[in-house]
This record gives C-alpha cells, sequence and structure tokens, in this order.
C-alpha cells in the first residue's frame, strides 16, 4: 500500500479529466467538487487516452469510438466496450491529491451526485470588440462603416486567406490577363487596418463560436472576446463532385492564389476546357480565349446561365461566346477526369473531351457552418434583417455568407455581387455601431466584362419571364428587359456596352405601370429567334433535342431501326451507358449475389464482396443475422474493409478510426466531442443517421442476395418459378460446403458473360472438348430457358456418349475431331445427384449471378464489372455438407472443365477478349442475333438459337430507357 | 526456410547439397524450356505416373481449401491436360517465359526429396508492346529419382497473383 502524491486539487478542473502518470502506469483523474476519482488513463477497447474524452453524468467518455465508463465504478457502459476499466483508491489531503494504485478506487459511498457543468460567464459589455470572421469585401465595407458611424472598440479582423482585404470580381478578369497587379484590387489595407484600429489575424481560421460567452476560438488556440461578430465568411467555389476533380491542371477560382494559378496555366495552354456556363465560367472562358487558347465550354443545363436568366438571355450570352469562338456543348454534364501525362480528359455524358487545362465555375457553396453550430438561423444563407442581424443576439451576417434581408421575387436568396457585398457590410458596420435603420434599397445590380463586351444587369429577373430586346441583338448597344409574365412590370434590365441603359432602368424597374415595348422600340425575344444565327437550321434543331436531357440521351443512344436482331456496339463500350447500368440495374430493382451463406458461417465472419461494382461486406451479426453494406467509411469514403474475409467483433476504418459494429451501424468517432471543448463534430452529429449504407438482404438455400431497392419483391417472385426451380434443384437444400474462389479480370462488357451462357450455338462450335468427349453435341436434348421477363435465362443439356453422334451431325461440327480419348476417364463421369432431367446446366441469374451445375462440379460465378470494357469474374466453388472425400475429389477433377483455365472456361474467356477488341477497333459497329428468327425472344428448344439474347435485350432496353 | 536446414556437417555433406540443388535446377529449366517453347507431351512426361499437380492460389492454399485452377490426380490427368490444350483448346498466340528462383532442396531419408522455389511467367501478346507479370508463385514440390532421372511427384504451385489475367492457357 503506497499512497503517492500525483496532483494538486487546484490544477484539476472541476467536471474534467486529466491525466498523469504514475509508475509508467497512465492514469486519469476526474474532479467533482472536492472529490476525486482515478481510472487507468487508457480505453480498455482502443489504445485511446481518457484524459482526452468527454464527461458527463458522472461517466467518461472514450475519445475514439465513443465507448463509456462509469467513472466511479469503472464499469464499461455501452459498445464497443467488453471490459471494465480499472480504478484506483484517492484521497485528497492539504490540498493534495494521493493514488494508490494498489487498491481499486470502488467506494461505498459512490452515489455522490455528479455537479453539473459551471455557469457560463454572462453577457458582453458594449465596449467589448468587434471581431469579424472573413476578411473579404463585406468585412471592410464594414469597418469603414462602424467607424465612421463613431465605433470606437477594437476591431479583430480573422481571415483564413493571408491576404488583407481584396475585391474578388477583378479575379475572373483582369488578374488572368498579363501586367496584373494584385494592389490594385485591396479594399482595405494593412496601412488602412492600422489606421481604422483593426488587428488583423491572418492566416488564421475561426473554429468555433460560443454565443453565450461571447467568445470565437481561433485555429491558431487563440481565443477573442466579443461584444459585437460579424460573420462575412463567403463562401468556397464548388468542386465538381465526379472523381478526377482534384487533379492537377483542374483550375477552380475563389483567392488571388487561385487566381495567379490561371494565369500561369493559360500561359502556353492549348487547349482549355471550361466547366460551367454562369459569369464565372464565361469570363474564363472569354480570358482564355484573350490567351489564344482554343477554348471548349461544358454546360450542364440546356441553355446557359440556367440558374439566373431566361433561357432566351443564356442563348444572348451563348451567342456572344460562340461567336468569340468557344466552342459550347449544352446538355454535357461532367462525369469524370483522367489525366495522361499532361493531358487532362474530361468524360462527359456527350463523349470524352480533351484538354491542357480545365478551369471550373459551377458556383460558390457559402460557407455557413460557423453559423449553424452558433445557433443562427441559415436557409441556404445566413437569414438576417435589413441591419445584416442573424437570429442570434450580438451576431450580424453579411455579404456572400448571407441571405438578401427580404425575398426577391418571392424567394429567399443570396446575391453573390460586389454592391450586396458592400451594402450589406456597410449595413452591419453601422448597426454595430448602433445606428439604427435598414440600408437604402437599391435593384441587385451585377456586372461582367467577356469577350470585349461589358455587360451590367439591374433587378432580378427569373427563368419564365419574358425577354424584349431594343437596338441590336447580342452586340454593343443591345438592351434587354426581361418582364413579369402577370404584371407585364420590368423584372430587370441588361445592358451590352450601354451603361446609361442601366442608370435610366432604376426609374423602370420602380414604375407601376406595365413595360411600353413600343415606346423602347422593343421586340420579344423567343429562344428560336435568338438562335437566328448564321448555323440557325443546325442550332435550332440541336435546341429541339436539347431541350430535355432525357430527350438527347435518347438521341443518341437510338436503336437500330432492324429491332431486336441488331445489337449496336455502344452497348457494350459506352461509359455513359455503364454509368446508367450501375444506376439502373446494380443498384436498381435486382437481386445481386453476395455470397453463400456458409463463407459467413459464425457470427463476426465477414467476407468482401460486390454489388456490381460496388464493394460491400457481408456480415454475420451476434444475433445470426446476415447483412450487407457499403465497404465505404461514411466520414472520408475510404474503402475500409481490405481482407478477403476474416472474423471481426467490429469494422474500424483506418484512416480516422471510425467503428462500425456488424451490422453496419457508426459506433464511434474519435474525437467526436473535440479536446477541451474545441474541435469535434457539430452538436446535432447523429451517428445513427452516418451508418454505412445499408443494403437489403435474403437467403435462400444457403446463397445470399443483396438489393439497393429498400422496397424490392422477394427473391422467388424476382426469379419466377421457372428459375427458381433451377435454383432449387441445384441448390436442392443439402447444404453448402466452399471448396474455394477462382478471381480473374476479363477485358470485355460484363453483359457479354450472360450472353455466352444464353448462346447454346457456341457450345458446339468454340468448345472441341466438349464435343470431343460427348458432352454436349447439336443433337443433344437440350433446352434454352428464357424467364417471362427476360433477364434470367438456363441452359440446360442431357449428356450422350460420343459414340452416339451421327455421320450427318458430326459433318456440321466444324470442332468435332475423332480419335481423342481420355486417359483418366473418371473425369467425365457423371454421379446423377440432383433431380433433374438435365446433366449440365447454367442459371443466368440477372444482373450478376451464373450457377453452374456442370455434371457434379458446381460453382457460383459472380460478375463484378469495371466500366464497360472488363469485369471481373468472382468463383466459388462448392460442394455440399455429407459429400464423401472422392465425391470432393470428383468435384475437383471435374473442375478442370471450368474456371480461367478450364478446358471450357479459358475458351470463353478468350472469345469474349474477342469480342471486346473487335468493338473497340471499330466505329458505329453492330452485331448480328438473327439465329432461329420463329422465336422472337424468349425460350428456345433448339441450341441454334440467339432467342433469349434477344430476350435479355428486350428487358434491358426497357430499364435502360432505351426504346 | 535456409536456416531451417540441415547445416551441412562436412565438405563432403555440402557438395552433396550443391550437387543436388544444382540437379534440381537443371530440372526446373528443363521443365520451364517445355512450356516456354509449349512441347507440352515433353512437360507431361517430367511427372511421375502418380504425380499430383496443382496450380492453386494463396488465397484457397492458406485457408486449406483445395480449388486449384488446374487439377490433375495422376500422371494420366496431366496427360490428358497437355493434350487437350495442344489438341483442343482455342486461346490467341502468346508467347511466356517462366523463370524459376530462390531454390531450396531437403533431403529425406527415403531418397525423396522435397523443394520449395519461386516462380515467375511472364507473356507476350502479340498486339501489346509489354510483356506483363502472369503469374507470380512458389512451386512446393515432391522429387523422385527414376531410372531416367529425376522427375516430379508432386508439384503444386501457389500463386500469389489471386486475379488472373483473362485466362491461364498454358501450364506453369
Amino acid at each position: 500500500m503506497a499512497w503517492q502524491r500525483v496532483a494538486a486539487l487546484e490544477s484539476l478542473r472541476d467536471s474534467g479529466v486529466v491525466g498523469v502518470e504514475l509508475e509508467a502506469t497512465p492514469i486519469a483523474l476526474y474532479r467533482f467538487g472536492a472529490e476525486v476519482f482515478a481510472t487507468h488513463g487508457i480505453c480498455t477497447h482502443a489504445l485511446a487516452f481518457l484524459k482526452d474524452g468527454w464527461v458527463e453524468d458522472g461517466t467518461i467518455e472514450c475519445p475514439l469510438h465513443q465507448g463509456v465508463f462509469d467513472i466511479r465504478t469503472g464499469r464499461a457502459l455501452c459498445a464497443p466496450l467488453t471490459r471494465d476499466l480499472a480504478t484506483y483508491a484517492v484521497k485528497v489531503e492539504g490540498g493534495d491529491v494521493y493514488v494508490d494504485l494498489e487498491i481499486s478506487g470502488i467506494h461505498p459511498n459512490s452515489a455522490a451526485e455528479c455537479p453539473a457543468a459551471g455557469a457560463h460567464s454572462e453577457g458582453a459589455s458594449a465596449a467589448l470588440p468587434l471581431v469579424i470572421i472573413g476578411a473579404g469585401q463585406a468585412a471592410a465595407a464594414a469597418i469603414r462603416a462602424a467607424r465612421a458611424a463613431g465605433f470606437a472598440a477594437p476591431i479583430h479582423l480573422v481571415g483564413e486567406e493571408r491576404h488583407a482585404p481584396y475585391e474578388r470580381p477583378p479575379l475572373s478578369k483582369a488578374a488572368l490577363a498579363e501586367g496584373f497587379d494584385a494592389a490594385s484590387c485591396m479594399r482595405l489595407s494593412p496601412a488602412d487596418a492600422q489606421a481604422l484600429g483593426v488587428t488583423l489575424h491572418l492566416g488564421v481560421r475561426a473554429t468555433a463560436i460560443d454565443p453565450v460567452a461571447r467568445t470565437v476560438t481561433l485555429s491558431d488556440g487563440a481565443a477573442l472576446a466579443y461584444g459585437a461578430l460579424l460573420l462575412a465568411t463567403g463562401g468556397r467555389a464548388r468542386r465538381l463532385t465526379a472523381p478526377g476533380g482534384d487533379l492537377p491542371g483542374v483550375h477552380y477560382l475563389r483567392t488571388l492564389e487561385d487566381a495567379q494559378a490561371i494565369a500561369m496555366a493559360l500561359k502556353g495552354a492549348g487547349r482549355v476546357a471550361v466547366i460551367g456556363g454562369g459569369f464565372i465560367g464565361l469570363e474564363l472562358a472569354s480570358a482564355a480565349v484573350a490567351r489564344g487558347a482554343e477554348v471548349v465550354l461544358l454546360e450542364r443545363e440546356p441553355e446557359l446561365m440556367a440558374r439566373l436568366l431566361p433561357a432566351p438571355l443564356g442563348a444572348v450570352f451563348r451567342q456572344v461566346a460562340e461567336r468569340a469562338g468557344v466552342s459550347i456543348r449544352r446538355d454535357t454534364a461532367v462525369t469524370g477526369i483522367t489525366q495522361e501525362a499532361a493531358h487532362l480528359t474530361i468524360a462527359t455524358s456527350a463523349g470524352p473531351v480533351m484538354a491542357d487545362v480545365v478551369l471550373v465555375g459551377v458556383g460558390l457553396e457559402p460557407e455557413t457552418a460557423l453559423a449553424e453550430a452558433a445557433g443562427c438561423a441559415v436557409d441556404g444563407g445566413i437569414v438576417v434583417d435589413g441591419e445584416a442581424r442573424t437570429s442570434v443576439e450580438g451576431i450580424w451576417a453579411a455579404g456572400d455568407c448571407a441571405l438578401h434581408a427580404t425575398p426577391l421575387r418571392g424567394r429567399a436568396r443570396r446575391l453573390e455581387s460586389w454592391q450586396n457585398a458592400e451594402e450589406q457590410g456597410a449595413a452591419a458596420g453601422r448597426s454595430i455601431a448602433g445606428v439604427a435603420g435598414a440600408a437604402e434599397a437599391k435593384a441587385p445590380w451585377f456586372w461582367s466584362d467577356q469577350f470585349g463586351f461589358n455587360i451590367q444587369m439591374l433587378g432580378i429577373t427569373a427563368p419564365d419571364d419574358a425577354v424584349v430586346v431594343s437596338g441590336p441583338d447580342a452586340a454593343a448597344g443591345a438592351v434587354y428587359r426581361t418582364l413579369d409574365p402577370q404584371s407585364g412590370r420590368v423584372t430587370a434590365v441588361l445592358a451590352v456596352d450601354d451603361p446609361a441603359a442601366i442608370r435610366a432602368a432604376r426609374a423602370e424597374l420602380d414604375a407601376e405601370a406595365p413595360f411600353d415595348g413600343a415606346a423602347h422600340d422593343a421586340r420579344p425575344v423567343t429562344l428560336d429567334a435568338a438562335c437566328d444565327d448564321e448555323n440557325s437550321d443546325a442550332i435550332s434543331e440541336d435546341d429541339d433535342m436539347s431541350a430535355d436531357p432525357a430527350a438527347q440521351f435518347a438521341k443518341t443512344y437510338a436503336w437500330p431501326k432492324d429491332g431486336l436482331s441488331i445489337i449496336p456496339d455502344w452497348v457494350y463500350t459506352d461509359e455513359t451507358i455503364y454509368q446508367r447500368e450501375v444506376e439502373r440495374i446494380f443498384h436498381g430493382r435486382t437481386w445481386n449475389f453476395v455470397a453463400l451463406e456458409c463463407e459467413v458461417e459464425n457470427p463476426g465472419d465477414f467476407i468482401r464482396s460486390n454489388v456490381g461494382p460496388t464493394p460491400v461486406v457481408v456480415s454475420r451479426a451476434e444475433d445470426g443475422t446476415i447483412h450487407v453494406f457499403e465497404n465505404r467509411c461514411a466520414h472520408r469514403a475510404a474503402e475500409f474493409c481490405r481482407e478477403l474475409s476474416g472474423t471481426a467483433k467490429e469494422f474500424v476504418c483506418p484512416y480516422h478510426q471510425w467503428s462500425y459494429d456488424l451490422k453496419g451501424n457508426l459506433v464511434g468517432v474519435p474525437f467526436r466531442r473535440g479536446v477541451d471543448g474545441k474541435g469535434g463534430m457539430p452538436k446535432d452529429f447523429k451517428p445513427a443517421e452516418h451508418g454505412l449504407r445499408q443494403l437489403k438482404v435474403e437467403t435462400h438455400r444457403g446463397v445470399v442476395f443483396a438489393s439497393y431497392a429498400e422496397d424490392m419483391e422477394p427473391l422467388a417472385d424476382y426469379l419466377g418459378p421457372e428459375v427458381m426451380h433451377e435454383f432449387e434443384t441445384t441448390f436442392d437444400g443439402r447444404k453448402p460446403k466452399l471448396l474455394g474462389h477462382y478471381r480473374h479480370s476479363l477485358p470485355g462488357n460484363w453483359k457479354l458473360y450472360h450472353e455466352n451462357l444464353k448462346d447454346p450455338y457456341h457450345a458446339t462450335l468454340l468448345h472441341t472438348f466438349l464435343v470431343t468427349f460427348g458432352l454436349l453435341v447439336a443433337g443433344n436434348k437440350s433446352l434454352m430457358l428464357a424467364d417471362p421477363s427476360g433477364r434470367h435465362g438456363v441452359m440446360a443439356s442431357a449428356k450422350s456418349e460420343a459414340g452416339n453422334v451421327d455421320e450427318d451431325k458430326k459433318k456440321e461440327m466444324r470442332a468435332y475431331k475423332e480419335g481423342m480419348s481420355l486417359e483418366e476417364p473418371r473425369f467425365m463421369n457423371f454421379i446423377d445427384e440432383f433431380d433433374s432431367p438435365w446433366s449440365v446446366t447454367m442459371a443466368t441469374i440477372w444482373p450478376n449471378l451464373i450457377v453452374q451445375r456442370e455434371m457434379n462440379t458446381l460453382g457460383i460465378r459472380h460478375i463484378i464489372p469495371n466500366g464497360p470494357n472488363e469485369f471481373v469474374m468472382k468463383w466459388t466453388m462448392f460442394g455440399f455438407e455429407g459429400d464423401d472425400e472422392e465425391m470432393t475429389r470428383h468435384r475437383l477433377r471435374q473442375g478442370n472443365l471450368m474456371g480461367p483455365a478450364g478446358f471450357l472456361g479459358l475458351e470463353d474467356n478468350e472469345a469474349i477478349k474477342f469480342v471486346q477488341d473487335g468493338m473497340l477497333r471499330v466505329t458505329d459497329g453492330e452485331h448480328l442475333v438473327k439465329l432461329d428468327p420463329e422465336t422472337e425472344a424468349g425460350t428456345a428448344d433448339t441450341l441454334i438459337s440467339e432467342a433469349a439474347i434477344r430476350a435479355m435485350y428486350k428487358h434491358w432496353r426497357d430499364v435502360m430507357g432505351i426504346a | 526456410m535456409l536456416t531451417m536446414e540441415k547445416p551441412a556437417q562436412t565438405r563432403d555433406d555440402l557438395i552433396d547439397a550443391l550437387l543436388l540443388k544444382a540437379e534440381v535446377d537443371a530440372f526446373n529449366a528443363r521443365y520451364c524450356a517445355a512450356l516456354d517453347s509449349q512441347r507440352l507431351a515433353d512437360w507431361a512426361a517430367l511427372f511421375t505416373e502418380d504425380a499430383f499437380y496443382t496450380i492453386i492460389s494463396r488465397e484457397n492454399h492458406d485457408r486449406g481449401l483445395p480449388v486449384g485452377l488446374i487439377y490433375c490426380e495422376n500422371g494420366g490427368m496431366i496427360r490428358d491436360r497437355a493434350f487437350a490444350l495442344e489438341k483442343t483448346a482455342m486461346f490467341a498466340p502468346r508467347y511466356l517465359r517462366h523463370m524459376v528462383s530462390n531454390l531450396s532442396v531437403r533431403e529425406a531419408a527415403d531418397g525423396s526429396f522435397t523443394a520449395n522455389a519461386d516462380y515467375v511467367v511472364f507473356q507476350v501478346l502479340f498486339d501489346r508492346p509489354a510483356a506483363t507479370i502472369h503469374q507470380v508463385g512458389r512451386y512446393d514440390d515432391v522429387f523422385v529419382r527414376t531410372p531416367s532421372g529425376l522427375r516430379l511427384k508432386s508439384r503444386t504451385c501457389i500463386y500469389d497473383s489471386l486475379l488472373v489475367d483473362n485466362a491461364l492457357c498454358i501450364p506453369v
């Protein structure tokens, strides 16, 4: 027994935890008023220090996975904990804390109440500083306005960028040309800041706001007390969500550094692709054209500026850009970017686009997280009143992150403009200084410089406003007015190189009367008229089609007129088609094979599997149920499970140690509560809402299926009686027993494998081996069944002896070779173990499963597509419980027929590769599937038929929306 | 594995061990030459009549699962494999190179001996510029002496490259 002093009572925070070390043992000390408790310092689950944990109601929550221990008893209170924590005796004497490592700390009087957290400091005085988060233009405007209105307290300006406030409009204009001087866009220079009594905290982020204590915590650890807080946090350039959006060579624009990087990239760039046809995208295109680049602009919507303007006005911008030489592709969604050497390839819904540089202008995401965490009302932007006050006392907001004080044209909006940053910032500054009164209401004003024109707009228009034009069209001097379709009043004026028209427009916007077109010599602009350009025919036709993306898809992917007997190559080679297959088929209303039950025999057993290309984990939980969930951490998407199979108590993503239970529920988030009150997840983060994506599961006769469709019909309905009958003939109630796997990658489209097994025609011709040894000949009893939906099939045949082949049939079979015999005849024996007229069946179960019953060698073939031109085939070979050793060996011997090195299997693999090679080396090719015209599509009673392939494509076209 | 071998006690022991290793090396060179020149009947002749030959993934091997890409229980099945590949199988023409290295040999009391070696198989397709590493693995062998020289009584090819590139057309 040895009491050892570990700390002064004074050094322990009330209701807090600290870590100390005693004889190399880490100890956690907890103080509640005058009482102190000690436990071992490390969680019993994983290596985490409890001193970094969260104390609440007499418990300590581990920072790593949120395991909770009772501080007094050390008892483990919840998952993922399984072991209690050691506790130690503590005494407090003379202001010092002593611990005895040899005595447990469990007190008889441990029922003492755990005091609540201490009261917060109250209120803030008017003399306290103004803290501004975000050092942009709105901040600068607020500072100047506040000082002008007599605000005398200190001002702290916190900015993530290393620059004092500057204006952003030049970034997409002058800053991209030669000879730009960054000083020219300064809005509040360091000298100005000093003169105005502003302390700059640059290159620093605000990490938390305590609206009650009125403090702001900074990323450098400092804390600033405030009397008033202004959020001028602006926003971030929206990133592409498609893969490759972060490659070098792909640029976004928000900061001065971004602009400098783009200016550098444009030097000597031959081909530039701009993604996004809004103001920023067009200005970037303009800058690239000015640098002599060949420019292509990709717009997802049917027209440019679709978010802001009626389509006829968007068409005006498009014509201006096209005349300047920009190639514009509308209805073109970017699906990914890849890089090879210095070249970027943008995969789009309308084919690949090559570029040296990619510039992205797809909008701004307002930075509102701090505001939300502080309790401010946020609705797509921070909600403010006319004085820029948020819903939280003492907090104001202005600029790109804030909504306009009143709805505009019936909608709460943010205005991402120079004018708004100035006016809202100034309104906040005045309000903080105590000068009441909202800013004078001014119509929103935007301007853009592009392709040699200055284009200004006053007012707010809506997509269904009518458009009229005075003067020339799409040229200097053009003045467009948008009119409310009901009232006929002017809603906005857009002028090309005509600032006077904008000045005059203020009165027009205020006018009560409908617009008098005749007085302004105005004529309507419709979409057709706007396109009445040199290439009027081509463009307007294109417009008709492109008005609707679905129509554009239908135009691009039109099935040949010959109907079912022709299959175009793009079915097998096109990336857009492939993406749609993943979405509509593998992630759609289908049951996908994922495992045999015997692979996850016991609770905790798991295997890696796939649904379509998507990696999933199949796991058996403690209660014996089987679960299938995406192998993709809910935090940062990491594919966390890397072992092919194994046994686990839980799944922990190695990147940030997020942990999940065997059902895929999120259990632990390290440092969810931050450390010492700093950082951590938002208070309202609910782990239950952030589990792994869990799929619906059904097992039948030892086979596990999963579906993304939550309301998926039962497997029996999905398979239909005929296919289910064949399934249950192979899985006849005996318990499957795993014999092993093959895995191989095939350089072909995944559907070719289905077709291979719905194509009995090839079997007698390609597989010499099969024919030679009498396994299958054209005259064998056989069936090629297609289920009524066309998606599933069963190819079946009954074995005959080679000697039975008559002379006529032999001549027809190119593949037949006489004089061959096997030295090991047992290899071809068929042990009649199934209740079936067929010795060989191949069930193709849409979309990813083939059940192989090749005499006595049994296997699952699991299709895992990997793009249009490749798939992986995973084979799961099995026998049954109760097989004796000789039966197992027989199955293994017969296994020589199939798999990546199988006598038949290797030939199918090669044939599929040949087919894909053939398609990739011509353009606009097509396949013939005309055999057996008596059966249009469906079940055939001859092997010389392609009716089952035709049935499959009937179904496929339905699901894919290809007429 | 080397440290587990019985250390050579004398100079004669050492010379015997080196000679045996040289003999197996020469055998493996012959074996590879037969495969690389696609003389599969010659390859099959390097096994005993009761030989066992399989190509099994390391995944299956480590889990005690018996399924192999090729599974031959006797010399007849090995000859059937050679015959079927030469006479019936359809696959794109290709060149292969089998490389064997890191050989270790342990002699047993009955005159047979076991050996291990690592192997790499390169494959060249005629329309691709690069040779690809088609398979990487390890031989687990049992040899016997016969009047016509060393023969394989058992060869288990345990491959690391789990995801086979399309098809395995020639044995390893």
